[in-house]
């Protein structure tokens, strides 16, 4: 059983991968298959999430896949996004028919991007997850410059450098890590695991496991976009194809930091989480600066939604240093995060394709020229400002209440001021989109097509989960910090 | 090892900075070796042939490949001059020695000894990434930080476990491939 459900995860993005090598005359065919089975995956990923919120016990397949209620909740994100993604990419959309050699790249790195995600989550050896959260750089910097401008190459080359430079000190880390474990004598077979390091981690030295921990924070932080290594993220983010930003700003920034989140959870028994605790909230709180002051001088939509994913990276980090109910909320709020980016991300390609500019002041009165696409991309925007109904404003809430309950009131004081100039950043910057006169020659009005349907889903979930945090999510999340803090 | 990286710092030519990371590697399949004789680790023989394979023949030949389409000066210009750089790379050594105190202090294999080598390695070539604009010479940085760790790994535990080592080295070979891939295009699109 544990076998189909982590074969059912993996395989489709794979087969896709696989087809659009293999099929190279008919990339429109692999888009369809890609489409069709990635909903597969997300259903394995669902099956996994309600078996641990019951309670039950984590799905093992062999030494390599393991996945408790943290992974699975991560898996249904990651795998929810891929198939929104998969649904949206180019190649199945018949009125704007993209080129065959773009709809194959895409298809091929796509799913191999979304595929590496799967396996960081799903593995229980974290020599496997740094090798993983490391493809993903290589399988998603090859799709940057799909429409190969210099701005799109530069970004992909920075994106490229960095983030290989950074996740290799991440590997430092892993390394430093396993060279105190080894020492203890233990059976270095298994010493990767990360239940096996876990339970050992009493033996290890706590100097060491500091210093594995600073290099495994700059590195992992690196790729969850955290200050000050987060600068490649705005150009890659904003120069990626559309469905392509959503997966990267909606999940891969998730699993970077879900690897720390691992690796906190065993120095935290090596060394005392105070350490790790302080580090976090500093590093949150200047991410969180960072994102939330660079909104307002914004000229291009999809920077803008960048800079916004740095500073709901950086308040996540903020909330993981907060204690279990931090934990709880940092989880859920990701979890509102990736439905609210990837859908906005996926909103900008449709604004993009219609004005055919990415500057905010090019692409005036959205609400006359497309009204469905303009309701919907305002609500992603409100959403990620933290406003109600929708639900970020919760976690928000949460995260603010952990930070006063875990005796830091002026940090979070400091964090909810930010919290406010982002929100009034992106009411105007939005407003400064939604209104106005539209320049002439920009085709009026638009159909309710499957596309927009498909992107109001994330939205109604949003609003779900401002109402009230529905109970199987709720069970899930608490497991899920009791497996990082039991 | 640790020479061969400052070998990088003080000379300009792209052709010096290959050879310089080939004879590195093949240190290191040198030194993966040795430590497998003595460490009785068969499975090291093996990533240390793998090592010479990838890193001292296929990844060399890769970046002279780049080397040949890039138009331009032969020479690089990098942010420092040479002087500095060598002293900040001093001081990074000395760094790395001090930070290293606490593992070698808990560590009981007979290769303790190189760790703040291995250290002193990562932070120098994170030193040549940063401070070169050229594209091939911070490919070259890159590179020699995976060494680093490679030698860190080796030293320190006598290697990870092969699994690991394996995505490792695919990962490089990727990792490289795609970087040719895009500093072609870099190269492309500043031509038109």
């Amino acid at each position: 059983m544990d076998l189909i459900l982590v074969l059912g995860l993996l395989a489709p993005p794979f087969v896709a991968a696989l087809l659009a090598l293999v099929m190279r005359r008919e990339p429109a065919r692999v888009a369809w298959f890609n489409a069709a089975t990635m909903p597969v995956s997300l259903a394995a990923a669902a099956a996994i999430a309600v078996r641990l919120a019951r309670g039950g016990e984590p799905v093992v397949v062999g030494e390599m896949w393991r996945l408790d209620a943290l992974s699975a909740w991560l898996a249904v994100l990651v795998s929810g996004v891929a198939t929104l993604a998969a649904a949206l990419g180019p190649g199945l959309d018949r009125e704007h028919p993209a080129p065959s050699g773009e709809i194959r790249q895409f298809r091929l790195y796509a799913s191999l991007f979304a595929f590496t995600m799967l396996v960081a989550v799903a593995t229980g050896n974290l020599g496997v997850m740094w090798v993983a959260i490391e493809a993903t750089t290589v399988t998603s910097a090859l799709l940057i410059p799909l429409r190969r401008t210099k701005a799109s190459v530069d970004a992909s080359w920075k994106y490229l450098l960095i983030g290989s430079v950074g996740i290799a000190l991440a590997f430092t880390g892993t390394v430093l890590a396993y060279v105190d474990f080894a020492t203890t004598g233990a059976d270095i077979n298994v010493a990767l695991h990360w239940t096996t390091l876990r339970d050992a981690a009493t033996a290890l030295h706590p100097r060491v496991a500091r210093l594995a921990f600073v290099f495994l924070l700059v590195g992992f932080g690196t790729k969850a976009g955290l200050a000050p290594t987060h600068t490649w993220l705005p150009d890659a983010h904003s120069e990626a194809p559309s469905p392509l930003s959503a997966m990267m700003s909606g999940v891969l920034l998730s699993v970077a930091l879900y690897a720390i989140v691992r690796w906190k959870a065993i120095v935290d028994v090596a060394a005392g989480s105070a350490f790790t605790d302080s580090l976090l909230l500093i590093v949150g709180i200047a991410t969180v600066a960072v994102g939330s002051l660079s909104l307002l001088s914004q000229t291009h939509f999809k920077r803008l939604l960048a800079f916004s994913s740095i500073e709901h990276m950086g308040l996540a980090c903020f909330g993981l240093a907060l204690g279990p109910l931090g934990v709880f909320a940092a989880l859920l709020h990701l979890t509102g995060h990736a439905l609210a980016k990837s859908a906005a991300f996926l909103l900008s390609g449709r604004v993009l394709e219609r004005y055919g500019s990415g500057t905010i002041s090019g692409a005036p009165g959205l609400l006359a020229t497309a009204p469905h696409t303009a309701v919907l991309f305002a609500s992603g925007i409100f959403a990620l400002g933290g406003l109600p109904p929708f639900g970020l404003f919760l976690s928000e809430i949460l995260i603010v209440k952990a930070g006063w309950a875990a005796g830091h009131p002026v940090l979070t004081s400091v964090v909810l001021l930010l919290l406010l100039i982002a929100f009034g950043s992106l009411l105007v910057q939005v407003h400064r989109m939604l209104f106005g006169e539209a320049l002439p020659g920009i085709v009026r009005g638009e159909r309710a097509s499957v596309p927009v349907i498909l992107l109001s889903i994330p939205m109604v979930l949003l609003v779900w989960l401002g109402v009230s945090i529905p109970p199987p999510l709720q069970n899930l999340l608490s497991h899920a910090v009791l497996v990082v803090r039991p | 090892m640790l020479l061969l990286a400052l070998v990088v710092l003080w000379r300009r030519h792209v052709t010096a900075y290959i050879t310089a990371f080939r004879t590195q590697s093949i240190v290191l399949a040198f030194v993966g070796a040795t430590v497998a004789w003595y460490g009785r680790v068969p499975e090291l023989f093996l990533v240390a042939v793998m090592v010479l394979v990838l890193k001292g023949w296929i990844v060399p030949r890769v970046l002279s490949g780049i080397e040949t389409r890039r138009q331009g000066a032969r020479e690089l210009h990098p942010l420092l001059n040479t002087e500095t750089s060598l002293l900040i790379s001093g001081a990074l050594a000395v760094a790395a020695y001090e930070v290293s105190r606490p593992l070698a202090e808990v560590m009981s294999l007979a290769t303790r000894g190189g760790l703040p080598v291995a250290l002193a390695l990562i932070f120098v070539s994170l030193f040549i990434v940063v401070s070169r604009r050229e594209a091939i010479a911070q490919i070259v940085g890159f590179l020699m930080l995976e060494n680093g760790i490679a030698l860190l790994a080796l030293l320190g535990a006598y290697g990870v476990p092969l699994v690991v080592e394996l995505g490792v080295f695919m990962d490089v070979l990727l990792g490289v491939l795609v970087m040719q891939a895009v500093v072609y295009h870099i190269y492309d699109t500043t031509a038109d």
